[in-house]
């Protein structure tokens, strides 16, 4: 029976780890443990009875696809837009503190622009990279 | 609701009884099964094969997907029953919903028996 209990719960692993997958596990075990007793009843051996129990199961991505997980993509592409507005406020209050430091050390020569495109890199690689997930997760 | 059985017919394949034909019909019989009497998994799969003198036998990872879609549309609801051999078990129940549903799916299938028929029957051998 360990056995199939560490079958099922390795098919489980693909999917998050959620209440939900965790009470339809815990029902499938149950179920399947009473099918393995039945066949054994049958005349079956514990291995035999097992091993048919683990071929009948079928493909676990048919609960996956019912169920309402998470889409990870989906998280995915909100955290890189979460980035994106981390490094746009991040790079804006840099960028403001060079202008401040030009205007008021050095009014006369105007070099915070320099600086500034520099730091635009940050901002730019966070929209790149948010950009890219939103194309992976079209796929 | 469409596009999930679509995606699952592609992965289907297998022996012919297993068809995709069947399969659109699973929520019925599993509901049909329910109306008579609440019940758990392995008692409803038990049930399908005896029925069909083991012509049919439904896969757990389909019967769990079809539970899994009736409860979230709320044609079945399902509560914990009586301890029994070291644990609780998880019984459904058609709801009022699942009911009005069934009959709906029974009309339907009526007349898609019988528009099939029409040409279904009148091969010659």
């Amino acid at each position: 029976m360990k056995r199939l209990t560490a079958h099922i719960n390795k098919l489980f692993e693909t999917l998050p780890e959620t209440e939900q997958t965790k009470i339809v596990r815990e029902e499938i075990i149950r179920d399947l443990e009473e099918k393995v007793a039945d066949l054994i009843e049958e005349g079956k051996s514990e291995e035999d009875a097992i091993n048919k129990v683990i071929v009948e199961f079928g493909d676990i991505e048919e609960i996956r696809q019912e169920m309402d997980l998470p889409d990870s993509n989906h998280r995915k592409s909100e955290l890189a837009r979460l980035n994106l507005g981390f490094s746009l406020w991040g790079s804006g209050l840099i960028i403001a503190l060079f202008v401040f430091i030009n205007f008021y050390y050095t009014p006369h020569v105007v070099w915070f622009i320099y600086p500034a495109f520099a730091v635009a890199w940050w901002p730019l690689s966070m929209f790149y990279h948010l950009h890219r997930k939103k194309l992976e997760g079209r796929e | 609701m469409i596009t999930t059985s679509d995606r699952v017919i592609e992965e289907m394949g297998g022996s012919p009884i297993r068809s995709d034909i069947l399969r659109g019909h699973l929520d019925s019989i599993i509901l049909r099964l329910l109306k008579d009497e609440d019940s758990y998994g392995y008692a409803l799969s038990k049930k399908i094969s005896h029925r069909t003198g083991g012509r049919f036998e439904i896969k757990e990872a389909t019967l769990y997907a079809v539970f899994q879609r009736l409860e979230k549309k709320q044609l079945i609801e399902s509560y914990y029953g009586a301890r029994s051999h070291g644990g609780k078990r998880k019984y459904y129940r058609i709801t009022t919903l699942g009911k009005a549903y069934l009959y709906e799916m029974v009309r339907e299938w009526q007349e898609v028996k019988e528009i099939v028929d029409l040409f279904m029957e009148e091969i010659d051998e």
